[in-house]
């Protein structure tokens, strides 16, 4: 018994800490070290401030979607609708900004404050479809989320005839779209509180230990008195919400409402999520892992439009970075229990 | 030697000075064990003594670091699970590996189907299973999907299967912890059976009957290491139980004193299903009362329907002198009840995550811990630190996944949840299965405690022993039914056994 005691209580060396916890992320951030290395040679102006901001910039609505994707996946489920709500919100936001606008020019903040407010009922209403298809009906995610992609791709040509909307008001497309602030893009400060909150929300919150509970067993959570049916409607909803927020930033972006945006988002958000540790059988995962999938997926497209590698085969090499993801994780999760 | 040779007293399998390391945690360490063709060779040991990390070695799961693994004869320093099971190596573990979304017999026939240009022999391998289940004298529907069994039948199951190979050891790891009584006769006669026949067994069990009854030598672990060997015929229980602990243990089963209360629960003509008809029982403050009865007489599910997870046809359960009438877990624990499930893996816990989580997740709800939504960390360790202290979980660390515990572990972790909160009314179904002797103790003197301060406990479980020395009144159910209600000198084994089989014990005719 002591023997036991006295070798399980033994403090582990620093190098031993240190390997464990990269094993935590699993190989990613040496990937990614590599990554940046083989880009800078291969084209100097990878690592210069413009081409930083530039990934910052176009990090932002992929790190958005990807951690409203986290908590669905954490609580054992996923969202494969996140491109069609991008683009109903697009389509949404842009058409009431530019009634508003219409009706008062003089006002132009109002127009942006009502497209916000349209931005966020979208994502409350696509999450709440979501959630109760899940978590009521009790059909499996993949299924609801395949129909309600499908559904509100439809409802937004539709709604926009298949056309784009233009005539934004210049505050948003030159303020939130392309604007910056302090040196950084102003799309980055609105996305930061939406990304703590989701942090405190997982790791410092009871919501957070909930959801790891309902993803890890549902059934053991339910015993233990997790109302389930309230956390899983409520991950979804916030999935949504963030997304559609991104998709209201990247409507400011693109400087239009476009019926055609989003497409990548639930394999580039899924993949970002697995890349950095999420299980896709729920209950593992953190913040910090799918912030660095997201940096991973977006340094890599950035690089290889900097190579000058065309977009066709980049899907290809994220299909193949995705699946190898998934096979390295595989291997941690058998190193560790082996541990 | 050949496989087929069954000449008693033979060995079969021997591990001589075989350690296994897990980084520098030793989990065996130069440990000597030898089955014998013929022989039922008891293994016991507190969890975490080492005894699944011995049974792995022989099955061919690990590979030992140090010392020699012999089998038929052979040295088999690389041996993998197939290899054991074509020698004739046959384990039925605690966690089954049988495939739930398939037929009883395609899980038997698994990796062994018999085929004909190709095409399986369905006939052929449902005579097979047959036979064997017939030499048992048991009987599991060989077209029943597997996640249609209970937990008996798949564990039977599980020896029909390891009979259907090659004749050689069977490894029987805590056979009778989730199975009745009958069952568990079931399974003695089959161990006997199986010993005619030259098979060598080895047989992992907790519980002193059935080692005393079945087994003729016995290896004690602790630590990792090899305590003692010994012919049970030439050592004492007292013995083996303080080899086994490293300590005396004067009083097994602590004396509770009973200061019945208030009624906390009342059930009033339950009905639900077929599997519960009009129980009617109450619990009082600062008492145990026990709920027997063999598996499947409706007795889990009573407190399942209690607690909200089964949904209730009649009847009436009063909680504090109130009517139940918002019948779910979130809210049978707002109202002070604690549960205890004796699925483990499937309810009770979230395998992938740590420890720390496991246990402090019912007290997320209490006012204190998560002001606001936000955990306070810090309290729920103080928390968490306590509770692995007091229920002496290995390891002791809270940031374990609960996966990589040993099944008497995550037992106490569940445990551990159980007692986290304060609380008036506590439903425990076979809390202590599958853990140690040590544990248990700790277990009995935490509920000891309880009743002390006041709780009212309803304990449900299937070890005799276990119900007829703790519980101050002890409920007989058989089919559904209760058929006794029990009390003082009232409660004995020959009796609760009587009413479990729905027969009047004759004293109580007189």
């Amino acid at each position: 018994m002591t023997l036991l005691r006295s070798q399980a209580g033994a403090k582990p060396s620093a190098g031993i800490n240190a390997v464990s916890t990269l094993l935590t992320f699993g190989a990613l951030p040496v990937v990614l070290v590599i990554c940046v290395v083989v880009f800078q040679l291969g084209n100097p102006r990878f690592l210069s401030s413009a081409n930083m901001l530039n990934i910052l910039q176009q990090a932002v609505f992929l790190m958005l979607i990807a951690f409203g994707q986290m908590l669905v996946l954490l609580a054992g489920g996923f969202d494969l609708s996140v491109g069609s709500v991008v683009a109903l919100t697009s389509i949404i936001s842009a058409q009431v900004m530019v009634a508003v606008s219409l009706a008062y020019p003089d006002a132009p903040a109002l127009a942006v404050g009502a497209g916000f407010v349209a931005t966020i009922l979208v994502g409350l209403i696509c999450g709440l479809i979501n959630g109760l298809g899940v978590a009521v009906l009790k059909v499996n995610a993949f299924v609801v989320t395949l129909a309600t992609a499908s559904i509100f791709r439809g409802v937004t040509l539709v709604i926009s005839q298949g056309l784009q909307v233009s005539g934004l008001p210049r505050d948003f497309v030159y303020g939130i779209g392309s604007g910056f602030f302090l040196g950084l893009p102003v799309s980055f400060f609105f996305a930061l509180p939406a990304l703590l909150a989701v942090f405190l929300l997982v790791r410092q919150m009871r919501f957070g230990r909930y959801i790891y509970a309902i993803g890890s067993n549902i059934r053991s959570a339910m015993v233990a008195g997790v109302n389930i049916n309230r956390y899983l409607i409520a991950c979804y909803m916030l999935c949504a919400t963030i997304t559609a927020f991104a998709g209201w930033l990247l409507t400011a972006r693109v400087s239009s409402g476009e019926p055609l945006l989003g497409g990548e988002f639930p394999l580039n958000s899924i993949a970002a999520a697995v890349i950095g540790g999420c299980s896709l059988r729920g209950g593992e995962g953190s913040p910090v892992g799918v912030f660095m999938g997201v940096v991973f997926i977006t340094v890599l497209a950035n690089g290889m439009d900097l190579l000058r590698i065309g977009s066709n085969y980049q899907m290809i090499v994220l299909g193949i970075v995705l699946v190898g993801a998934v096979v390295l994780d595989r291997y941690r999760l058998a190193s560790a229990a082996k541990r | 030697m050949t496989v087929h040779d069954l000449s008693e007293g033979e060995v079969f399998a021997s591990l001589s000075g075989v350690s296994k390391f897990y980084g520098n945690f030793a989990a065996l360490k130069d440990v000597s064990i030898t089955l014998r063709r013929g022989e039922v060779h008891m293994l016991l040991g507190e969890n975490g003594a080492g005894k699944s990390t011995l049974v792995s070695l022989l099955i061919g799961a690990n590979k030992p670091n140090e010392g020699t693994r012999i089998l038929c004869g052979r040295a088999c320093p690389n041996l993998t699970p197939l290899e054991a099971r074509e020698s004739g190596v046959n384990a039925v573990l605690q966690d089954f590996g049988l495939a739930p979304s398939m037929t009883a017999l395609e899980n038997y026939a698994l990796g062994r189907e018999q085929t004909r240009g190709g095409f399986l022999e369905k006939a052929a391998m449902r005579a097979g299973m047959m036979r064997s289940m017939e030499t048992l004298g048991v009987a599991v529907d060989p077209d029943a999907r597997v996640d249609t069994l209970t937990r008996a039948e798949q564990q039977l199951l599980e020896i029909v299967r390891a009979l259907g190979g090659k004749p050689g050891a069977l490894i029987l790891d805590e056979p009778t912890a989730t199975l009745s009584h009958d069952e568990s006769e079931h399974l003695f006669s089959t161990v006997e059976v199986l010993k005619k026949e030259g098979w060598a067994i080895l047989y992992i069990s907790h519980r002193m009957e059935e080692i005393r009854r079945l087994g003729a030598v016995v290896t004690i672990l602790r630590d990792g290491r090899f305590v003692s060997f010994h012919r049970l015929a030439e050592v004492t229980n007292e013995q083996m139980i303080a080899e086994m602990v490293g300590r005396e243990i004067a009083h097994f089963y602590p004396q509770i004193p009973h200061t019945p209360g208030h009624a906390v629960l009342e059930v009033k003509g339950l009905c639900a299903g077929h599997k519960i008809k009009n129980v009617s029982f109450e619990v009082r403050a600062g008492e145990i009362v026990g709920l027997g009865g063999l598996v499947g007489c409706g007795k889990a599910e009573v407190a399942r329907a209690i607690f909200g997870l089964q949904a209730i046809d009649g009847g009436n359960i009063v909680l504090d002198g109130e009517s139940i009438k918002a019948h779910s877990p979130a809210a049978m624990l707002k109202c002070g009840m604690v549960y205890l499930p004796q699925d483990r893996r499937g309810e009770a816990l979230a395998l992938n995550r740590p420890i720390a989580e496991n246990m402090a997740i019912e007290v997320l709800g209490d006012a204190g811990y998560a002001p606001a939504g936000f955990v306070r960390t810090a309290a729920l360790m103080k928390l968490v630190n306590g509770l692995l202290a007091r229920l002496k979980v290995q390891p002791a660390e809270p940031d374990k996944p609960v996966q990589e515990l040993s099944g008497g572990n995550q037992q106490k972790v569940v445990l551990g949840r159980a007692l986290s909160r304060k609380r008036n009314l506590y439903m425990f179904d076979e809390p202590t299965a599958g853990i140690d002797v040590g544990a248990r103790l700790d277990f009995y003197h935490q509920l000891h405690r309880l009743c002390a301060e006041g709780a009212a406990i309803l304990l449900i479980t299937s070890d005799l022993q276990e119900l007829v020395h703790l519980s101050h009144r002890v409920h007989v159910m058989h089919e559904g039914s209760c058929t006794a209600s029990l009390q003082g000198d009232g409660i004995n084994e020959e009796s609760v056994i009587a009413y479990a089989f729905g027969e009047t014990p004759q004293k109580d005719l007189q």
